[in-house]
């Protein structure tokens, strides 16, 4: 797959700290890559430099393999931070504006206030949005010139969780339509219900990076119940059993390597055991994600 | 070059606050330097001893060549209110942040200052034509007798005038990209002219004047100054500079250049 995004050792020193520190990273034409760590981790300088507001320290990025210009930004569509728009200007005109800066076709600002459905307030001043509102528009402003690649940072922040919902649809449908996306977000639950990729930082340096299906994959842990007296004897018995623990009444098995619920599913009915719960739980990305990070200390 | 300023053009002409300030500028300045000899008339009716002991319509404020110098200097005047749009404009940019959006879409940072300079150069341009107009309808209307060579003498104060206006804008938006803050950067700019004086002042003592006075002309604020030297004092009978000096030219035009490289440095190296 063509490499959309490669960063090479990227550093950003402000003073003494060490804000992105020996970054390396890459991203593919059509990911949905996430880029994950707690505040202050450098997603924001990272996606900064990225995007030519924030002067590197050291270290090199390329974009679709050349080296960065203002060129190619044009071919990027982004939101860093905040939305940020003239407030005194409507969101119509502010997007002429973006179209303008960009090359973009006017014929454009229709269609994606249509898409982020601002289209009836479009001829209202800027400030008297609400921060939805301003949020979609950000957006909006982001897909003018119908980019390759999208920036998204934290586009959920500070919004209700009905705000939460709708800018997940509209990243969704624009993931579904091809674009490659990168999304930096502390909100967990979302990189793993959008994104197929992700990256871990902490302290400006890249802890993690893969492929968010492998996040499942591995030990699995089932959670068991039924009404028999010596299931947690019968369940020690069982030759897939890791670690057992007892937890309101559940008992949690973190199974061996190969194998599955449905092995002590079988092992239980042949021992005359019918379950009345089974659960298989797979790992989340929060629990890795912590993880990662505590592996880092 | 044209896309950069219709870019910055389309970010002001929604803009209340730069309709207000233009037009207030253009309106002052439009009255103030047209309205002169009707002032000096109302003053004459209303005492009596002054206009038996002075004719009027002897003053040749108005006369062609006269008016070119007379009418450009006090127009000069009138440039801080425009600077004063120029400082609002950038740093609104830093204060709504725009600014770093603008690059994100894809301006670069050069493209960006170049687009603020352009304006800047059309704002003088629109001054030059005002008062290339109100020259030429006032002078026509009070000139006694019309000389063709005399209309057109005096007509390079009009460059001279553009210089003064663009470097003096030049030198607002590198004020207001340093400081980034409107009031700050808007009092600084008032007191400019103060701050260089005193500065003179305790440079050109009075036992060095004669070996290094010359530097005087070098300075920034004064270099802008020099450029339509004060001409009323003629009409006391004293000697004045009437023609516009190409060192003047020279000085300014080199400060107008660094005013803006200075400002696109800084740009350059900040984060924004």
């Amino acid at each position: 797959m063509e490499t959309v995004l490669s960063i090479q050792k990227l550093t950003k020193n402000f003073g003494k700290l060490c804000a992105v520190n020996q970054l390396d990273l890459e991203v593919k034409r059509g990911q949905v890559f996430g880029m994950l760590g707690p505040n202050g981790s450098g997603k924001t300088t990272t996606l900064g430099m990225l995007m030519g507001v924030t002067n590197p320290s050291s270290g090199s990025f390329t974009w679709f393999g050349e080296p960065a210009t203002h060129l190619t930004r044009k071919k990027i569509g982004a939101v860093l931070e905040h939305p940020i728009f003239y407030p005194y200007l409507s969101g119509q005109k502010n997007l002429e504006l973006n179209a303008m800066i960009k090359g973009a076709d006017s014929a454009n600002i229709a269609k994606v206030l249509d898409i982020v459905e601002l289209s009836a307030r479009k001829d209202d001043k800027y400030r008297t949005y609400s921060l939805g509102m301003k949020q979609r528009l950000a957006i909006a402003s982001a897909l003018v010139s119908d980019p390759i690649i999208l920036i998204l940072d934290e586009p959920t922040n500070g919004l209700d969780p009905m705000g939460i919902a709708e800018i997940r649809e509209i990243v969704k449908r624009i993931a579904a339509d091809g674009k490659t996306i990168i999304l930096a977000s502390h909100l967990l639950d979302e990189v793993q219900k959008v994104c197929t990729h992700f990256a871990v930082l902490r302290k400006g340096k890249l802890m993690h990076s893969g492929p968010v299906d492998e996040v499942g994959k591995g030990e699995e842990t089932v959670e068991v119940m039924a009404y028999h007296d010596d299931l947690s004897i019968l369940l020690q018995e069982f030759i897939g059993s890791g670690t057992i623990k007892k937890e309101n009444g559940v008992f949690q098995v973190m199974m061996k390597d190969g194998f599955h619920s449905q092995d002590l599913n079988k092992f239980l009915f042949e021992k005359g055991i019918i379950t009345s719960h089974l659960i298989t739980k797979k790992k989340t990305l929060e629990k890795q994600f912590l993880e990662i990070l505590a592996e880092a200390h | 070059m044209l896309h950069l300023l219709k870019i910055d053009l389309k970010k002001m002409t929604s803009y209340r606050t730069f309709w207000v300030i233009c037009g207030l500028y253009f309106i002052t300045l439009g009255f103030t330097t047209a309205s002169g000899m009707e002032i000096l008339k109302w003053i004459a009716s209303k005492f009596e001893d002054f206009g038996s002991s002075l004719n009027v319509n002897r003053i040749p404020l108005y006369h062609f060549p006269d008016i070119w110098q007379n009418l450009i200097w006090i127009s000069g005047l009138f440039k801080l209110v425009l600077s004063v749009m120029v400082v609002i404009s950038i740093t609104n940019e830093y204060q709504y942040r725009t600014l770093r959006q603008n690059i994100i879409d894809g301006m670069s940072r050069f493209e960006f200052i170049l687009s603020k300079i352009l304006t800047n150069l059309l704002l003088s341009a629109m001054s030059v034509a005002m008062l290339l107009l109100i020259v030429m309808v006032t002078g026509l209307i009070y000139t006694p007798e019309l000389i063709f060579v005399d209309i057109f003498t005096g007509v390079e104060f009009l460059a001279a005038y553009f210089l003064e206006v663009f470097a003096f804008l030049s030198y607002a938006l590198m004020l207001g990209i340093f400081i980034q803050r409107s009031g700050l950067t808007i009092v600084l700019l008032m007191l400019s002219h103060m701050i260089e004086a005193i500065i003179k002042l305790n440079l050109f003592r009075e036992s060095l004047q004669p070996s290094i006075g010359w530097l005087k002309q070098f300075f920034p604020l004064e270099s802008i100054t020099n450029l339509v030297p004060l001409p009323f004092a003629r009409y006391a009978f004293q000697e004045i500079q009437d023609h516009v000096s190409l060192v003047a030219i020279a000085i300014a035009l080199g400060w107008a250049f660094l005013f803006n490289y200075f400002g696109y440095l800084k740009l350059k190296k900040a984060d924004i």
